[in-house]
Formats: C-alpha cells, sequence, structure tokens
C-alpha cells in the first residue's frame, strides 16, 4: 500500500486538496454612523450634523460633528466610513487650495458640488463610503444644497437629509418643508428660524429611534455675512 | 570670448551670459512677419479683427482661419507661424471642457491663458516628455471673452507672458496700430465704436484694399458669447470706414 504523501507540517498534500473552496474576505469598509441635515431658503442654508461617532454597539466619541467649513460660502457634511470622511476632505481641502492659486478666486458652491461629484466617480470600484450633503450661498446669495451618492450622483435640492437616519428624516423633511400632500400651505417663505427650528426637531427624533445618531448636534448657518454655529445636547444613551 | 550672439541662439534653453534667451526672442520676432490683428475690450463686448493675406487669386480665403472658438464665451485670434497656433488653440479648448466637466463654470479668459502659456514655455523640455516642442512656438495669441469679471483681453506671446489689454495690436502692422490705439481707445467706446475704430486702424496699416474676404472680424458679448462675423456682416462693418 502506498504511504500517501506527508508535509513536513504534517498535512497530507491529499487532505488540503480535498479542504474544499476557502473564502478569503476583504472588508476595508466600516460604518460609523452620524447623520446631516441640510436645509435650503432665501438668502441662508443651514446645515447640521449630530456629535456621536460609534462602530457597531460601541460609542468611540459623544463630541465630533462632521461638518467642515470650505471656504466663506461652503459647507460640507460628511458621514459614513469615518476614515473615508477624513481622507476625501482633506482630498477636498487640497483641492481647493490647488483652484484658489491656479483661478484667483474662493470656489463656488456649484464648482465645489461639481468637483466632488468627479472625485466621488473617480472612485467609482472602490468609492469613499461616506453621505456627503454640501450647503452653500450660491453667486445670487441664494441658499443651495447638494446630495451625493456614494459614486457620485448630484442632486440639487432644497433639503436633504444623509447619513444613518437619512431615511428615517427625509420623509419628516418632505413633510414640513417640502409641503408634500399638504392642504393647507403657509403662505410665507421658509424663515431661517423655522428651518432652524425644523432641524432641531428632526434630530431629536432621529435621536429616539437610530442608535447611530445622538449626543448633540452642531448646526451651521449660513448667510451674506458668514458662517456662524450653533449647538445642541441630544440624547446621551 | 561668450559675447557673441551665434554661440548661444543654438540651444533653446541656455541663456546667454547677458541673460537673454535668442530662440524666445527671434520666436517674438516671428510674429512681426504675421499677419496683423487688433483687438480692443470694452464695457459691452471684446472686438477681434484679424488681416488675412491672399497671396494668390487661386487661394480659398475662408481656409485661412485665424479667430478660432475656444469654449461659448472665449475667442482667439493669432499672428504668426498659424500652424504652431492650432496646437496652442486646441489646447485652449481642452482646458476649458476639463474645466467645466470638473467644476461647471465657465473657465476665465485669465485662467485659460495661463494654461496655455504652461504649454508656450514647455519647449526644449527632455525628448521623454511627450507632446513637448523643441522649440518655442512662433505665435502670438488675443484672447477675448467674456467672464465673471467682464469682458476680457488678454495677449500671451512666444515667451508664455501673457498680459491683459484694453487694446492691443500684434503681426507686422503692430507698432503703428498699437500706437493708434492709444490715440483713440476710451473706456466708454461701445462695441459698435470698438469694431469700426479697430478696422479703420487695420485698414491704415494693410497695404490691401479691405474687403469681405481678406478681413476677420468677430465679437465676444455677454449675451450672444463669441460670434464670426459673417460675409454680409463684414462688409456692412467696413462700409462704416471711411
Amino acid at each position: 500500500m502506498a504511504m500517501s504523501l506527508m508535509r513536513p507540517g504534517g498535512f497530507s498534500y491529499s487532505e488540503l486538496a480535498n479542504a474544499g473552496p476557502v473564502q478569503h474576505h476583504f472588508s476595508p469598509y466600516t460604518d460609523n454612523g452620524g447623520s446631516i441635515v441640510a436645509v435650503a431658503g432665501k438668502g441662508f442654508a443651514l446645515i447640521a450634523s449630530d456629535t456621536r461617532l460609534s462602530t457597531g454597539y460601541s460609542i468611540l466619541t459623544r463630541d465630533q460633528p462632521k461638518l467642515y467649513d470650505l471656504n466663506s460660502n461652503t459647507v460640507l457634511g460628511c458621514s459614513g466610513c469615518w476614515c473615508d470622511v477624513l481622507s476625501e476632505t482633506r482630498l477636498i481641502e487640497a483641492r481647493m487650495k490647488l483652484y484658489k492659486h491656479e483661478h484667483q478666486k474662493e470656489m463656488s458652491p456649484g464648482a465645489v458640488a461639481q468637483m466632488l461629484a468627479t472625485i466621488l466617480y473617480s472612485r467609482r470600484f472602490f468609492p469613499y463610503y461616506v453621505s456627503n450633503v454640501v450647503a452653500g450661498l450660491d453667486a445670487n446669495g441664494q441658499g443651495v444644497v447638494y446630495s451625493y451618492d456614494p459614486v457620485g450622483h448630484c442632486d440639487q435640492n432644497l433639503f436633504h437629509a444623509g447619513g444613518s437616519s437619512g431615511a428615517l428624516l427625509q420623509p419628516l423633511l418632505d413633510n414640513q418643508i417640502g409641503l408634500l400632500n399638504m392642504e393647507i400651505k403657509p403662505t410665507e417663505p421658509l424663515t431661517l428660524e423655522r428651518a432652524k427650528g425644523i432641524i432641531k426637531d428632526v434630530f431629536i427624533s432621529a435621536a429616539e429611534r437610530d442608535i447611530y445618531t445622538g449626543d448633540g448636534i452642531l448646526l451651521k448657518i449660513i448667510t451674506k455675512d458668514g458662517i456662524t454655529q450653533e449647538s445642541m445636547k441630544l440624547r446621551h444613551d | 570670448m561668450f559675447l557673441t550672439r551665434s554661440e548661444y541662439d543654438r540651444g533653446v534653453n541656455t541663456f546667454s551670459p547677458e541673460g537673454r534667451l535668442f530662440q524666445v526672442e527671434y520666436a517674438i520676432e516671428a510674429i512681426k512677419l504675421g499677419s496683423t490683428v487688433i483687438g480692443i475690450c470694452t464695457s459691452e463686448g471684446v472686438v477681434l479683427v484679424v488681416e488675412k493675406r491672399i497671396t494668390s487669386p487661386l487661394m480659398e480665403p475662408s481656409t485661412i482661419e485665424k479667430i478660432a472658438e475656444v469654449d461659448r464665451h472665449i475667442g482667439v485670434a493669432c499672428s504668426g507661424l498659424t500652424a504652431d497656433s492650432k496646437t496652442l488653440i486646441d489646447r485652449a479648448r481642452l482646458e476649458c471642457q476639463n474645466h467645466w466637466f470638473t467644476y461647471n463654470e465657465k473657465m476665465t479668459v485669465e485662467s485659460v491663458s495661463q494654461a496655455v502659456s504652461n504649454l508656450a514655455i514647455k519647449f526644449g523640455d527632455s525628448d521623454d516628455d511627450e507632446g513637448a516642442m523643441s522649440r518655442p512656438f512662433g505665435v502670438a495669441l488675443l484672447f477675448a471673452g467674456v467672464d465673471e469679471k467682464g469682458p476680457q483681453l488678454y495677449h500671451m506671446d512666444p515667451s508664455g507672458t501673457y498680459v491683459q489689454y484694453d487694446a492691443k495690436a500684434i503681426g507686422s502692422g503692430s507698432e503703428g496700430a498699437q500706437q493708434t490705439l492709444v490715440e483713440m481707445y476710451n473706456k466708454s467706446m461701445t462695441l459698435k465704436e470698438a469694431v469700426k475704430t479697430s478696422l479703420t486702424i487695420l485698414k491704415q496699416v494693410m497695404e490691401e484694399k479691405l474687403n469681405s474676404t481678406n478681413v476677420e472680424v468677430s465679437i465676444v458679448t455677454p449675451k450672444d458669447n463669441f460670434h464670426m462675423y459673417s460675409k454680409e456682416e463684414v462688409e456692412e462693418a467696413i462700409k462704416d470706414v471711411a
């Protein structure tokens, strides 16, 4: 009887050959949660994020806003895979500096929006796992909001909710700001104060149901006078 | 022993002891052999007029193209070795489209001039640099356009230097034409007056009589962007010129 060939480790080659298929995993992404809400109005744009950063059932920090002032009239909100957020925002920052030196002017929110779309699409097959929302004031001083899918499809909206509570909050905004399916509609346009109130309310709602959103919010107010900010506490559990 | 010009006018990237690059200077001289081009910038828009040298009656005049559209809002006129200008104009067009693709906005006239100047000074780079020229480009360009800063006119020469002008003449008749421009230009000129002025000056420096085949006229305005005059429009414009 022929002995089966033995490897030094003690496995027989036939054993290895019969072990069946082995699946190898590559999981480069993690979801660190966080939500972004942005609203555009006449002469203002608002963008807010929560301040919780988490992984699974653990909270990494309760004090990490996800908003980035890109220039005096544009703010970017990013949530999702935190390492991708860091990498993407630094790339945007660098690209904006290059633009400023090359063209001797600040980028408009529209230019930032299109550039972000091309940056995201350039990683079509290894995307940044990030929900992006750009809020700013256009050349006419009107508020604009741009939202994205992970591979760079860009939508211009009047309001948007993104991140872990995006699906929870978007219908709320559709109702309260978009006034969809409303029988009686208010006559006056959305004011900054009302938009601010809606944003704070929807974040309180999100913190009730979404464990990845909570702790607090940071709210940036973009007007022709520049960017100011407010913060508010949310559920701490 | 190093003082003779012939020692230092061979390499394109060797300075002479006096600090000059002779090949670049010769290239600038080449512009003075080219046909005359005049550009005037007004608050209503920019006008470009060029002389077309019809050297033979058998020549098809419409195939001499000295004014080209770079993008909807920018036109360019060239004088010198027109074959060289094609490469530069191609680059200008490419940069404009790239800018639109990446930023979804019109490229400014200054940025286009900057981008083209980057190509203009890429001569004499190492051989493995794809697309680099072995000598300076033998053309000067006038970029006329309208961007967020309003109507703009930029001049770029073979050294890659670009400067904004209210009014500029290049080519063989440029010396006389530039002097007349200084006398005739004023900031409150209308576009119509600018067309007339530029044609009047062109007429002075041209040997032939002005007609719709030996001049090209184009305007760039905020409303209609780049517009090349048709034969009829050119005839109409020439009528105004005494």
